[in-house]
């Protein structure tokens, strides 16, 4: 029984999003667990399961708590993150003229939104934090100047309405957040 | 009065007060989940396990790991003096708050 062990990547990412008083004591105690309970229990596949739910609470815990602008900024990354594939998918599926620079764009955004939520994850250093306010800024220009243009296009588009007004959220809120860091870090 | 604990706040302490020496991580977790009587995430105890310590409400310490647990330690914790009191507290206001009122509360005519 000893021997079963839930997959090392999936343990890695549960020791990487603790902190490092707890990494060895809450890993301890949910391997113990998936030896002594679920593995018995549920067989391996489950077993598994069960274990990847634990190590999403733990994330989730990390990406979520806290004040509650971070908690907004999460959700709003994730939204622009997934309007950023969704507008890659349409882009690839219509391949309108022009299609490849838009795909650009909608990747730009996704990576924009990753490295939001990976600088509020790692609590990351001065250089990531400069990276993530210029690209914040490139957000807010970039969802500004999305909303100028279906205000002036003849066919109104909800969507890129509501891409626009989050990306504008989104980049005002990292630099509240970032910058709040920034202020901390200088004290 | 010291401060007045949240209700997941007080489950967690509760908890840790009735599993005395053996209030560990995950036996705390499943006491919680016992007694709110819902499934709770492991995370959120954790995290208010540290949060209740930081506030010097709890105090913890290490006993070594097990060869199941890959030698890997377990984390005790226990109610400090601070802690109890905040517990009582947070009982007392409860009941004052409730003084005076049949419970269970019926729609008024």
């Amino acid at each position: 029984m000893n021997q079963c062990a839930p997959p090392r990547w999936l343990e890695g990412i549960l020791r990487w999003c603790l902190p490092s008083q707890d990494r060895e004591t809450i890993s301890g105690d949910l391997l113990e667990e998936y030896r002594r309970v679920q593995w018995p229990q549920l067989g391996s596949m489950r077993a598994n399961l069960w274990y990847t739910r634990q190590v999403l609470s733990f994330l989730a815990e990390r990406s979520f708590a806290g004040s509650p602008l971070r908690a907004c900024l999460t959700w709003l990354s994730v939204l622009t993150m997934s309007a950023g594939v969704w507008l890659a998918f349409m882009e690839q599926v219509l391949r309108h003229p022009g299609y490849a620079a838009r795909a650009a764009v909608a990747g730009a955004i996704v990576a924009q939104g990753l490295a939001t939520v990976l600088f509020l994850m790692l609590q990351a250093g001065r250089a990531f934090r400069l990276i993530v306010l210029w690209a914040a800024a490139g957000a807010i220009v970039l969802g500004a100047s999305a909303i100028a243009r279906i205000l002036n296009a003849v066919h109104f588009e909800g969507f890129v309405l509501l891409i626009g007004t989050a990306l504008m959220l989104q980049g005002t809120v990292t630099m509240l957040v970032a910058g709040r860091w920034q202020a901390r870090a200088r004290r | 009065m010291a401060e007045l604990l949240g209700t997941f706040e007080q489950a967690v302490l509760l908890a840790v007060w009735k599993l005395a020496a053996e209030a560990y991580g995950r036996a705390v977790l499943r006491a919680v989940m016992t007694s709110l009587a819902r499934e709770t995430a492991a995370g959120a105890v954790y995290a208010t396990l540290d949060r209740l310590e930081q506030k010097g409400l709890l105090a913890s310490r290490m006993e070594p790991g097990t060869p199941v647990r890959a030698g890997r330690p377990r984390r005790y914790y226990r109610l400090t003096a601070a802690g109890i009191r905040a517990l009582n507290d947070s009982k007392a206001a409860l009941e004052q708050l409730w003084q005076g009122t049949h419970w269970p509360l019926g729609a008024k005519a």
